[in-house]
């Protein structure tokens, strides 16, 4: 492998792609999480037609849409080889031909946490150029696009690309000067950058490619539509943001540290805790959350799950059990479950398990915190 | 759409709402997106509806 160093260009790699000094590490320098698609945890790999906003397949990155059931989203859709060096991909397979009006969108997409792109400086005069870099494989051909937007939805970059030849991976790198305007979020936990890939959106969302606008652009104008076609697919795997002018080889994650990136944001918990009795009526518990959320999150009961408690010597079962949730913050959630015939004050301690078959353990809370 | 949430004790949760489409607990974090949509409809003159009772 040829490799130049250079003291001011940095380091050149043997595919001409550049590492350059300082600005950009070779290690965390992806400012998107789960870019490689590995990370599943509210589908596991399961099919699912998108039929309401904001819905996220593959973790970090959701799907969504101004008209319901117009296609499916799942991590392997369609069981084709990922690119060289890939296990997953996110799919995309379109279930109509939708005539796409002026204020539909389509599209995929990515909230970037502002800490985490903060130091890209948008919205300075010291606003640093990114290159976004991606695999893709589409039944279809032509140019398609998406943007990058701000948290207000004021400012958006749309970019395009070019799909030449259908059914085949094709590596895609886009190199964006950042935003020396506009209200960029710095160094918070709010909305620092989102990245849209369209589907297809009407003129309400599309712009011109290649320039900042004041507008809430998700693509650039004329970009194919993929549900405009019934059955297209769309897959995507390899999706890197970084500091810099040209992409860079993409950042490999321990699959324990992307799972932990993904925690930050979404998480399935509940399978162990702990409390006590209170009155004759209630257990209440307590759970620590796996990683420090963004924010104090959103919980949602899981169905068909199993309450077990040992409480005074015996095991107790709950299917499907009323649960409510009396605080949460970013690190853990406390809350009770309803029964009958207690004894106030003795402790408790449980495991959470689903019934299918023969119990296993499992976890009941989705705790969410997504951008 | 929401619905209060009670505590043990009977009261009112100051902390948490309820989201009835599916049943989501959300709590009051300026930064967390599902309150944020609650303010939203709230200002819109919305109310929430009373807890259920703690069995």
């Amino acid at each position: 492998m040829s490799l130049i160093l250079d003291g001011t260009n940095g380091v050149t790699f043997n595919d001409s792609s550049l590492q350059p000094a300082a600005a950009s590490p070779y290690v965390l320098k992806n400012k998107l999480i789960n870019g490689a698609m590995m990370i599943d945890q509210r589908a596991n790999g399961a099919s699912t037609t998108v039929t309401s906003a904001n819905y996220y397949s593959c973790d970090r990155w959701y799907t969504d849409m101004s008209q319901a059931s117009k296609y499916s989203v799942q991590q392997n859709a369609g069981g084709v080889t990922p690119p060289a060096g890939f296990t997953n991909y996110l799919g995309i397979t379109s279930l109509a031909s939708t005539t796409v009006g002026a204020s539909d969108y389509f599209n995929i997409y990515q909230g970037i946490e502002g800490f985490n792109t903060a130091d890209l400086d948008f919205g300075k005069s010291t606003a640093k150029t990114v290159t976004l870099s991606f695999w893709i494989r589409s039944s279809l051909t032509g140019t398609f696009g998406g943007s990058l937007k701000n948290n207000a939805n004021n400012r958006s970059y749309p970019f395009s690309y070019t799909i030449s030849s259908a059914n085949t991976w094709t590596q895609i790198s886009i190199t964006i000067a950042g935003d020396t305007t506009g209200t960029w979020i710095g160094a918070t936990n709010g909305l620092g950058i989102g990245l849209n890939l369209s589907l297809g959106c009407g003129s309400t969302y599309s712009g011109t490619a290649g320039a900042w606008a004041g507008a809430n652009y998700i693509q650039p104008t004329g970009a194919t539509s993929v549900v405009g076609t019934n059955g297209a697919t769309f897959y995507i795997t390899g999706v890197q943001l970084e500091i810099g002018t040209s992409a860079t080889p993409f950042e490999r994650r321990l699959y324990n540290q992307e799972l932990a990136n993904c925690q930050r944001y979404y998480e399935n918990i509940g399978s162990d805790f702990s409390g006590n009795t209170e009155g004759s009526t209630l257990y209440t518990f307590q759970i620590q959350l796996l990683q420090t959320m963004r924010v104090a999150p959103t919980c949602t009961l899981r169905t068909g799950f199993y309450f077990n408690a040992r409480y005074a010597g015996t095991d107790i079962n709950i299917l499907n059990p009323s649960l409510s949730i009396l605080n949460v913050d970013s690190t853990g959630l406390w809350a009770y479950v309803s029964s009958s015939g207690l004894t106030s004050n003795y402790p408790i301690v449980g495991r959470h398990q689903n019934y299918s078959g023969g119990i296993s353990l499992s976890d009941f809370i989705a705790a969410s915190s997504e951008l | 759409m929401y619905k209060q949430v009670k505590n043990t004790d009977g009261t009112i949760s100051l902390n948490i709402i309820k989201r009835d489409i599916d049943n989501a607990f959300i709590p009051f974090d300026p930064a967390n997106t599902d309150y944020q949509q609650y303010l939203a409809w709230l200002a819109e003159g919305n109310t929430p509806e009373p807890a259920d009772e703690v069995v």
